[in-house]
């Protein structure tokens, strides 16, 4: 039974939402030049997460997969107070779907000997959030998704979660180790203190670890992955009429022509 | 290890599976929608179309026999105690069992929070391609795509699953219509071997608070409401009933608690598609737009003339809207007396 709980934390980097322009000549996707940055809904997981800690005690270790350049989303997590940050980078993760990333995931967080995983609710750029849940799938560990608050029993060696299901919540309590993908929004993530973000942004270096390093070598990247992306196309936006009116009167009459 | 050719023979697999989402005894509606789209790849596959139902005590419900009405071949139905409510774990165990007997080609569950869960679970150990949140989802020359927004609604990625079976979807309410009930079709309900015990659960749930869950999918008209309503969203409420349609808001409005999750509109919320969409204090965030731009006419009242709403509406009105939204529904309850009835 554990005394103090190692939580893990993922995060993931993203590029900027406002910065993912249409290039007007050839109307494709520009995200290249796009700023990275710390997918919004991983600030709720870090905030949970370090919550928890102060609840039960224990450490958060900030995880996360991508380019060497992710190491800047780890940053941010130790900012806000996380203790530990590790990195998993290796071109073999190079188009790697759902099926390996979450398997990368869940060796790494098996090898951290996590007692709590959290996530965030999905990622803005591709937003599958199919992560959380197949982290938990891979290593056999019980899932709360959509969590709107954690209510620890360390005595019990439980997590309770108040998920937000449809037409309500539900409070469901699940045996560790278990994966939280925390809702969008449901905690304030507290800005990262002066002393730590120094810290985090001079002194601290991750660990980094690739597929090898977690007997993953064969099992990540494109050629595993069940789905891969045929094609992306812009989406064009629907053609509207934009007009403006003054008066509301104008306005109840294009109202009333369409009722 | 399965791999680019994943060791997966794929001709064993046929057949399109819909998860039948169901809460005691209460169906998901998008399992229904789900159902007109499996009919039409089922058809275009000339396979079966195939409903899984879990839960307890089925047999005392029509489900079963509402699927078969709505469309399917056969229903799978897994009857246990141990399947209600619903909880990631027996379920995920049971699909895989499910999956490995059967061999679906294609697997089509609902995008709500409970379908993406388990989606996201049972996935995994069948080594499934899982695409998220398809719009649309079509067989093209033989081989099935599945269309998806990304990067919050800037671009439609095609995703395919060429090697590995079952090819699962998950699609949000409120993209397929609902299929309707014909009671003269035929087809079979089958009782599945139950391969899951209580006592290897890893989840209990404690407590679960379930009202009506709100359906805005088919509404007509619908007036929508985000941060700029400031909490009161009354007024929404009865220019909604004056117009003979309803009320809807953004994820910043649902986040306050000013209206019901079930009544979000967009990437993470609901599509809708109404003639009448009416955009009163929203701004109009990519990830709002992709749950409304099906709609027919868009009217936008907002006091910033740069909001982007405005470039994604037909007609718009740069003003407050606790001014605008009483003086519509004082023009149109004038309007109804002046109508003779
Ligand atoms: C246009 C496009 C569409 C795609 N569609 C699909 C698809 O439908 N199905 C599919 O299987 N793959 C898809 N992919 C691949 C998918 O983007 C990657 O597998 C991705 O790395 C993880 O998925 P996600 O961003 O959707 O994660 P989500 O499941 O949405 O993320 C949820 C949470 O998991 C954690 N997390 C996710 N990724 C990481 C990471 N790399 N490091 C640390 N934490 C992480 C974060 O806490 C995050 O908040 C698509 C890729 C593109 C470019
Ligand atoms: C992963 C992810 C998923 C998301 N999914 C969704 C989703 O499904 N649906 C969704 O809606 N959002 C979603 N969002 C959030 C989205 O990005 C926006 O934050 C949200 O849509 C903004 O809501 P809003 O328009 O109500 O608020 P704001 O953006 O704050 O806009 C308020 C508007 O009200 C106007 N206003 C203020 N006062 C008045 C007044 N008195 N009269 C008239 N106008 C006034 C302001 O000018 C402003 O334009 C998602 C975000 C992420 C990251």
């Amino acid at each position: 039974m554990p005394d103090e709980w190692n939580i893990v934390v993922c995060v993931k980097q993203v590029p900027d939402a406002d910065d993912v322009s249409i290039d007007p000549e050839t109307g494709r996707l520009n995200r290249s030049d796009a700023a990275a940055v710390l997918n919004a809904p991983d600030y709720n997981a870090v905030e949970a997460a370090l919550e928890l800690r102060e609840a039960v005690g224990g450490t958060v270790t900030a995880l996360s997969m991508g380019p060497p350049t992710a190491e800047a989303v780890l940053r941010v997590a130790v900012g806000m107070g996380a203790d530990d940050g590790v990195l998993l980078s290796d071109p073999a993760f190079g188009g790697s779907d759902t099926w390996p990333t979450s398997l990368a995931l869940a060796r790494a967080a098996d090898e951290l000997d996590a007692d709590v995983v959290i996530a965030g609710e999905e990622s803005t750029d591709s937003s599958t959030g199919q992560v959380p849940p197949g982290i938990a799938a891979h290593n056999g560990w019980a899932q709360l998704t959509y969590v709107e608050g954690l209510e620890p029993a360390p005595g019990e060696d439980r997590l309770i979660a108040k998920r937000d299901v449809e037409g309500g919540y539900e409070r469901v309590a699940a045996d560790l180790p278990v994966v939280v993908a925390m809702g969008f929004g449901e905690n304030k993530p507290r800005p990262a203190g002066l002393h730590r973000k120094i810290y985090a942004e001079t002194d601290f270096e991750p660990e980094t670890w690739t597929a090898e390093d977690l007997g993953v070598e064969d099992e990540v990247g494109l050629s595993v992955s069940p789905t891969q992306v045929g094609g992306m196309d812009t989406a064009d936006p629907v053609p509207r009429e934009q007009e403006v009116v003054e008066e509301t009167d104008e306005l109840a009459e294009q109202i009333a022509e369409v009722l | 290890m399965p791999g680019g050719d994943s060791g997966v023979d794929v001709e064993q697999y046929d057949d399109v599976w819909v998860f039948v989402e169901q809460h005691d005894g209460e169906v998901a509606g998008v399992a229904w929608e789900l159902l007109t789209k499996g009919r039409d790849l089922a058809d275009q596959r000339e396979e079966d179309l195939v409903a899984l139902v879990m839960g307890e005590d089925l047999d005392e419900t029509s489900i079963p026999e509402e699927c078969i009405a709505r469309g399917a071949d056969r229903v799978l139905v897994a009857d246990d105690p141990v399947f209600e409510p619903y909880r990631s774990d027996p379920y995920g165990e049971q699909f895989r069992y499910l999956v490995e007997e059967r061999k679906p080609a294609i697997a089509l569950i609902g995008g709500t929070h409970t379908g993406r869960d388990f989606a996201g679970r049972v996935a995994v150990p069948n080594h499934a391609g899982l695409t998220a949140d398809c719009t649309e989802l079509e067989m093209e020359n033989g081989r099935y795509e599945m269309r998806r927004p990304a990067f919050g609604g800037d671009a439609l990625a095609t995703i395919i699953c060429p090697d590995h079976r079952p090819q699962m979807s998950t699609v949000r309410p409120g993209v397929f219509p609902t299929a309707e009930p014909d009671d003269d079709r035929e087809g079979e309900v089958i009782e599945v071997e139950v391969v899951v015990q209580e006592e290897g659960t890893m989840t209990e749930v404690l407590e679960r608070e379930v009202g009506d869950v709100a359906d805005i999918t088919d509404a007509e008209v619908v007036v929508a409401g985000g941060i700029g309503v400031e909490g009161d969203f009354e007024p929404l409420w009865d220019l909604a009933e004056v117009l003979g349609g309803t009320v809807a808001g953004t994820r910043d409005a649902v986040e306050e608690g000013w209206i019901e999750p079930a009544r979000q509109v967009g990437q993470t919320g609901k599509t809708v598609r109404p003639d009448l969409y009416i955009a009163a204090g929203i701004s109009g965030a990519i990830q709002h737009l992709e749950g409304m731009d099906d709609s027919e006419t868009v009217i936008a009242i907002n006091t910033d003339p740069n909001a982007p709403i405005f470039d994604n509406a037909d007609y718009g009105i740069v003003a407050d809207l606790h001014e605008v939204i009483p003086e519509l529904i004082a023009y149109f309850s004038e309007d109804r007396q002046e109508v003779p009835a």
